[in-house]
């Protein structure tokens, strides 16, 4: 962690609110960037919005034991969970340990196309991510999008390495099994 | 590649395809790639998918002003409630002191003892 954290986190712990601005204004991208890719952008807004408090209320606990943004990320990630398990309901279109086979082989012209900038294609991308089991969903996010290590992963969902592991496993699959389907196929 | 296989295959594929598996594991991978067309399939789907994700994580999307503003209206207010409640029992505790003191109650060897 950067000293120049560590020592705004603990002006914070003592209410300085200025100290806080600057870590809000340091940080924010990255608890955005997190809460739009597990969530959605409408969602990522108010969650985003929920972890700040969530930082505010609880920096006094942050002992500098892990880097600032580890620390940030645990949050980050646990307010998006959160919102995800109010959301239950919600139909997941995940391929999971339920469904013992691929439904449909992926296949060249229906995949991520070589053009893999294409706006349309990255839309899509987005979308399917949310049908992804949460926590599949967001160790996925952190190891392959934030590019995070499996211990640091691990250590943000207070899980062992090999379930951070299996998660992004079972995450890439799931996403890949779901840009597969053809345009307008339901939910298996 | 059927049933549990097939799932088990396809994560395999993709460990392969982000350079996960040791030089062992790979090479047993490479083989089943190059003797089913499906698993070569497979592996170039994962490649396509794995980059468009690299990409996506490159990208910076803009944080909402009302994000920032939020927060710090919400840690300023707090910040001011904590001195407020600071301040105010502050002025409750002299005000107890004062009135201890005016009533002679305050105990032998208490500073500012006793009239």
């Amino acid at each position: 962690m950067t000293v120049e954290d560590q020592n705004l986190a603990e002006k914070a712990a003592d209410g300085d609110v200025q100290a806080f601005a600057q870590l809000v204004r340091s940080h924010s991208g990255l608890v955005y960037r997190v809460a739009v890719r597990i969530l959605n952008a409408e969602e990522a807004q108010d969650a985003s919005q929920e972890v700040w408090v969530r930082v505010w209320r609880n920096i006094r606990k942050f002992r500098g034991e892990s880097a600032f943004s580890t620390w940030l990320y645990k949050i980050t990630v646990n307010t998006c969970l959160s919102v995800l398990r109010k959301e239950q309901a919600r139909e997941m279109r995940e391929v999971g340990d339920e469904l013992p086979y691929l439904p449909v082989t992926p296949s060249i012209e229906n995949d991520p196309e070589t053009a893999a900038l294409a706006a349309e294609r990255r839309g899509e991308l987005l979308r399917e991510l949310e049908h992804v089991r949460a926590d599949h969903r967001a160790a996925l996010v952190l190891r392959h999008m934030e590019g995070l290590s499996y211990a640091e992963v691990a250590q943000i969902l207070e899980v062992p390495e090999g379930t951070a592991k299996g998660w992004v496993s079972r995450g890439r699959a799931s996403l890949l099994v779901a840009l597969s389907r053809q345009p307008g196929e339901g939910p298996r | 590649m059927n049933g549990p296989n097939r799932w088990e295959t396809l994560e395999k594929i993709g460990a392969y395809a982000a350079s996960e598996l040791s030089p062992e594991e790979a090479r047993e991978v490479e083989q089943t790639i190059l003797a089913d067309p499906e698993a070569l399939r497979m592996a170039e789907s994962y490649l396509r998918m794995l980059a468009l994700i690299s990409v996506i994580g490159e990208e910076s999307p803009e944080v909402p002003d009302a994000v920032i503003d939020y927060a710090l209206r919400q840690a300023a207010l707090s910040a001011f409630f904590r001195q407020a409640e600071s301040f105010f029992s502050g002025i409750g505790r002299a005000y107890v002191d004062a009135f201890v003191y005016y009533l002679g109650l305050r105990l032998p060897g208490a500073a500012g003892q006793g009239i």
